[in-house]
């Protein structure tokens, strides 16, 4: 495992991409939830009707209630890094070194353990950048952060979780296409708009059935804060189901690796 | 196996034994039951026009492809990863990261394959002739130097077996008798290469071995000068060729007067040619020989007797 994590440093390292990326999501996140704080969660509490209701509940944007928040306008950011996943990839399959991979010494199951340690490592840091991005705007929001600090905190490992399900499907779909621009755009499209509609669609007319939908099992995860609710109830239920979701996650996480590897052990390289 | 083979293989271990590989394509079938053993220390040339699957079984012995059939080993025990760790190899294309140097390319060879160190880096890209460059990066190259940083990789760590496909592919002329030296001097510390190529010059030049391919039979295999020679050719040369053309008649009835290099050539079974029993055959009937010489056939013409190209 140290070789394999050893290997994909060396390939990491230098692949620009992969640097434009952290760039990107060291600005994009904190950039993202200031905007929200400002343009959202600010600006609702002067509405007449709502304003008063909010200014009652928690500032979302304090601990404990900000882990919640900031993972879940980051999550909406998946995208960014789930392009450098599919590049990487894609990029294995480009230029054959998957192949070499193999002549060089690996077992095929070496090579796809080590796209897992990639995801891994792209979702750690995504995660890391969350925690920071939290941190920054919890310490900066909070009057007294010490008592509240770690309250809430569960959410670090369910932003990972989810981070880590969703890239990896963007690198199941890398393994299936191997064509980089292909599988971008189907990741792309996918995650905005394709599964978006069908989950509003199952919630209307198949009792909710977009909830086992691959993106939106681990979306609900980290439910949304509660001032982008106007029911209590509706908010409520979202919580409720974040559970269940550990467990549809970890088997969509089984599953989705498991064909990643039978794939890989299957087909011609 | 033809039986000469048989005697050469009991005196040498294999290094590689193919058990009738199969692999086919949907209906395409690209090999059809190959099977041959590949002697230690040997330079074994897989030869075949384009599509006659020295690729696809070079690609199944590296396990990038899967057999439909057949099976094969590697010093007696099936393929495996430790297997090709030790084995230096160089598939179809040159293989590397694009935008990293020659020298981070080849630390990723070293950190997958454990072969070599970082100054055996150094010394392959010096052996290559890329050292100058080894800090470009990959996509920068020429097809020629990322054939030789190809080579480079499979050179790292010094192993004992290589396997080259199309070695010297996108080198120029210096490069390619470069890579011929390499490969004779590779064979005479003890190494066994085997190399897929359709350069037959080049085959014939560094080859021990041969195996020649078409549409993904084995047509023939063993050692190179018994492929070769599937007849004796005898070349001399007298003062009169007229007069030794018809004295030579007791040895054979094939004999041809060449007037462009001015010797008699004679076609005899193979193995049948006796040098000293020409010469005093000559000597005894008054002739003296100027040139006597026991020919190979060249192996573009006996790859196109082979494969009726």
């Amino acid at each position: 495992m140290t070789n394999l994590l050893k290997t994909e440093w060396l390939k990491l390292k230098k692949y620009w991409a992969f640097w434009w990326m952290t760039g990107i999501v060291a600005l994009a996140y904190p950039g993202m939830n200031y905007s929200i704080y400002y343009n959202g969660y600010k600006d609702q509490l002067k509405d007449k009707n709502w304003g008063p209701i909010l200014k009652m509940l928690p500032n979302p944007f304090t601990f404990p209630d900000v882990w919640q928040t900031v993972a879940f306008i980051s999550s909406l950011f998946v995208f960014i890094p789930s392009i450098v996943v599919i590049m990487f990839i894609t990029n294995e399959y480009t230029f054959k070194t998957h192949r070499q991979n193999v002549i060089d010494g690996w077992s095929r199951k070496d090579f796809m353990t080590s796209k897992m340690i990639d995801v891994a490592i792209i979702s750690l840091l995504v995660t890391v950048l969350y925690f920071i991005t939290a941190t920054i705007i919890g310490l900066d929001n909070s009057t007294n952060p010490s008592g509240n600090f770690w309250k809430g905190s569960q959410y670090i490992g369910l932003f990972f979780l989810q981070v880590f399900s969703q890239l990896s499907i963007a690198l199941l779909i890398s393994l299936l296409v191997r064509k980089a621009f292909i599988a971008l755009g189907i990741f792309i499209f996918y995650f905005f708009p394709l599964e978006p509609i069908l989950v509003q669609l199952g919630k209307r007319y198949a009792n909710d059935a977009g909830k086992f939908l691959p993106l939106e099992i681990s979306d609900r995860l980290i439910p949304a804060p509660r001032f982008f609710f106007r029911q209590q109830s509706e908010w409520d239920a979202l919580v409720a189901q974040s559970n269940i979701h550990i467990l549809y996650t970890v088997l969509l996480l089984a599953i989705t690796w498991g064909i990643c590897f039978w794939i890989n052990a299957k087909r011609d390289l | 196996m033809p039986h000469y083979l048989q005697a050469n293989f009991t005196e040498m271990s294999s290094v590689l034994t193919l058990n009738s590989i199969s692999k086919f394509y949907g209906p395409i079938r690209a090999l059809n039951n190959v099977s041959f053993e590949v002697p230690q220390g040997s330079v074994f040339g897989i030869l075949g026009p384009n599509g006659s699957g020295k690729t696809t079984l070079l690609s199944i012995i590296l396990d990038v492809l899967k057999a439909n059939n057949g099976n094969f080993l590697w010093f007696d025990h099936p393929g495996s990863p430790e297997q090709r760790k030790k084995i230096g190899s160089l598939l179809e294309t040159p293989n590397f990261y694009h935008y990293l140097s020659a020298i981070d390319n080849l630390k990723v060879t070293q950190s997958i394959s454990g072969r070599g160190t970082r100054e055996d880096i150094d010394e392959v890209l010096k052996k290559v002739k890329l050292y100058e460059r080894r800090k470009s990066r990959f996509k920068t190259y020429s097809l020629g130097m990322k054939q030789r940083l190809a080579i480079a990789a499979s050179l790292l760590g010094n192993p004992k077996v290589l396997v080259l496909d199309e070695p010297t592919n996108g080198l120029d002329p210096v490069g390619i008798a470069e890579i011929r030296e390499l490969i004779v001097e590779l064979k005479k510390s003890g190494h066994t290469i085997i190399m897929a190529s359709h350069l037959l010059d080049e085959v014939e030049k560094v080859c021990t071995h041969v195996a020649i391919l078409k549409t993904g039979d084995v047509i023939t295999t063993g050692d190179v000068n018994e492929v070769l020679q599937d007849e004796d050719v005898v070349e001399v040369s007298a003062a009169d060729l007229n007069v030794l053309a018809n004295v030579l008649q007791q040895f054979s009835s094939d004999i041809s007067i060449s007037n462009v290099s001015n010797t008699v050539q004679l076609l005899l079974p193979k193995g049948t040619a006796k040098l000293d029993e020409i010469n005093r055959f000559c000597f005894d009937h008054g002739i003296v020989l100027n040139h006597l010489l026991l020919k190979k056939k060249r192996l573009e013409a006996r790859f196109f007797e082979l494969t009726n190209n």
